[in-house]
């Protein structure tokens, strides 16, 4: 443990130095960053300006949306950032050769698989938190100025909370979860070249192409019910379960929890695939050859 | 871990790798006495690269026995790798990294490392002054100065470098020589190191492995292995003499070859012979005005015992 904290410390900051990793902040916050600052001006101006306007309330209504499509936004531009970073961290490591001079430090092999895949999903969920809390913001700066004795509009008052904490937590532990699949599946294949570009674009086909037979399954099920039971094999078929707008919203409106039957139940087979593959990989790598 | 006492440093039994068709070690032996400092050498192709990386844990062998510091190879890879040094071909750290920040990251997943003791081996290595330059910009001889300040870093009690001085330039080399030997004397690190420049093996090591096509040709302490088999001598005679000397030298007792150089004769003689060799040619009326010994250099071990001399197979 001396030595595996300093290693997960060592990968995070790898991570943040890569160029990637800013990029996909941006990418993944600059929406909803945006998105919240326009319409938190629209409600201040429209009411500055005598145009009538709308109560903090639609306001608040408007935010929570965007933190919605924000949590399914993430879900879909993950993969491309993590088979990226994963490549970089794995193959590009093995092939410029810094991966040697870790491999020549007392750290176990295990260790240094699961130190890289801790360190980019820490990343994930922080970046997604990130993302939450400029739209949480967006609503403490919204509520101070109704507040102002100078412009107080609203009668009733209404909550400036995005999301409920117990909501929240519930949402980081399922992203987290419901990537530890994703990340062991691109690790699997970042054990197989030395090209990280190679290793992103070979596993975000086969990805995509296992993705794109789920969503056709229910078509090709009529032909042979074999295509559907397949499908419900396939990892990105629970994936796109955990992170549908359905399961997040449901958990925003307390309706769904990680109790829930429909949550745990895509969870636990995903948790199964994460388990298997970063099985495979920790083998695959105890055994890599570092020639670099 | 601690290390047995009498257990040589390093201890290699018929070790065997195969990348393919290709067989890179064919049943490697070798000890290294713990103290030592021993060169590594073979031509091109002769298996040293592959050997460290087996010896480190980087390559998993097909067979054999490797022991380090008195324990088994690669059992006790975290004990080993605790207390050893090691540059493996060229180093290559992060990119974007200053050296500073390489050395103290990667140097923190060994053991606790402070920032004094890597700006000390930063010094020790010629690099104070690029120690918060990227990794990136370094020129290939900084780079390799890296390498062994990141070997030296612990103080291991095993320092194992491929190519340590390779891109230095005739300044850096003569200084990386001089650390290796201070810290041999200070620090009593057993040293293998893998080299092409014979001279530099020659001036530093006390031990040499011989390789070639992934076998051990030879094995021992440098004298020894200098000392065996024959001696060189360059012999003068007056002039006018030259042809009578040349003409009488190949027939003598205990000449093993002889070649005629600028200013006299190159002998090649049984250890001991050079006596007799001068009183035969004073005896048929040549005068010797000189018999001057020559050093035995390694070179011509290494090329004698090597198929290629270390050209590229």
């Amino acid at each position: 443990m001396s030595r595996f904290l300093p290693l997960i410390r060592f990968e995070m900051v790898k991570v943040l130095a890569r160029k990637k990793a800013f990029l996909f902040l941006l990418a993944l916050n600059v929406v909803p960053l945006l998105a919240s600052v326009i319409a938190l001006l629209i409600y201040v101006k429209l009411k500055g300006w005598g145009l009538g306007g709308f109560e903090f309330s639609v306001l608040v209504e408007m935010v929570r949306g965007l933190f919605t499509a924000h949590m399914v936004v993430f879900a879909w531009i993950s993969p491309f950032f993590l088979s990226l970073v994963i490549g970089d961290s794995f193959s590009g490591e093995a092939g410029r050769g810094s991966l040697k001079i870790l491999l020549l430090t007392p750290i176990e092999r295990w260790q240094v698989v699961v130190a890289k895949a801790l360190a980019v999903l820490v990343f994930l969920v922080v970046a997604v938190a990130l993302g939450g809390f400029f739209l949480q913001l967006d609503l403490w700066v919204a509520r101070a100025m109704t507040e102002s004795p100078a412009i107080r509009w609203d009668i009733q008052p209404t909550s400036t909370t995005l999301v409920e904490t117990a909501a929240a937590l519930q949402l980081f532990v399922l992203s987290f979860l419901s990537h530890l699949a994703l990340v062991g599946f691109f690790i699997v294949f970042a054990q197989f070249s030395e090209s990280p570009i190679m290793m992103a674009f070979v596993s975000l086909i086969v990805l995509m192409t296992m993705q794109l037979y789920v969503l056709m399954a229910p078509h090709l099920a009529r032909l042979d019910p074999r295509f559907g039971q397949v499908a419900d094999w396939c990892f990105t078929r629970h994936l796109s379960k955990l992170s549908s707008i359905e399961t997040v919203q449901g958990i925003l409106d307390k309706r769904l929890s990680l109790g829930h039957p429909d949550v745990w139940r895509p969870m636990l087979d995903s948790l199964g695939w994460a388990a298997l593959f970063f099985a495979v990989a920790i083998l695959l790598f105890r055994r890599k050859p570092i020639l670099n | 871990m601690t290390r047995s006492e009498g257990n040589p440093a390093l201890a290699v039994r018929d070790l065997r790798k195969r990348f393919g068709r290709k067989e890179a070690l064919a049943g490697l032996h070798f000890t290294v006495p713990d103290g030592a400092v021993a060169g590594f050498l073979g031509p091109n192709g002769a298996g040293k690269t592959t050997t460290l990386r087996l010896l480190l844990g980087l390559v998993p062998a097909d067979s054999g026995d490797m022991e380090m510091l008195g324990v088994s190879m690669p059992a006790h890879r975290a004990s080993v790798l605790e207390q050893t040094g090691a540059l493996v071909e060229k180093p290559s750290f992060l990119d974007h990294f200053s050296g500073f920040d390489n050395l103290w990251w990667f140097g923190s997943l060994n053991r606790p490392v402070t920032r004094e003791r890597v700006m000390e081996v930063l010094a020790r290595t010629g690099l104070t002054d690029a120690a918060h330059q990227a990794f990136g910009h370094y020129s290939t001889g900084m780079k390799q100065r890296l390498g062994v300040a990141y070997a030296i870093l612990h103080r291991p009690r095993l320092l194992i470098l491929d190519e340590p001085t390779n891109g230095m330039d005739p300044q850096g080399r003569v200084q990386m020589r001089d650390l290796l030997r201070e810290i041999h004397a200070a620090e009593g690190a057993t040293i293998f190191l893998s080299s092409h420049l014979l001279d530099e093996v020659q001036r530093l090591c006390d031990y040499v492995v011989i390789v070639d096509h992934g076998r051990t040709v030879r094995e021992g302490y440098v004298a020894d292995i200098l000392q065996r088999g024959r001696e060189t001598w360059e012999v003068r005679v007056a002039e006018g003499q030259a042809d009578r000397a040349g003409a009488l030298l190949p027939g003598l007792p205990g000449v093993l070859a002889c070649r005629a150089v600028p200013r006299g004769f190159e002998v090649a003689l049984e250890p001991g012979a050079s006596g007799g060799v001068n009183q035969a040619l004073v005896g048929a009326g040549v005068t010797v005005t000189a018999l001057i010994p020559k050093e035995a250099s390694l070179e011509e071990t290494f090329l004698a015992l090597t198929d290629n001399g270390g050209d590229p197979a």
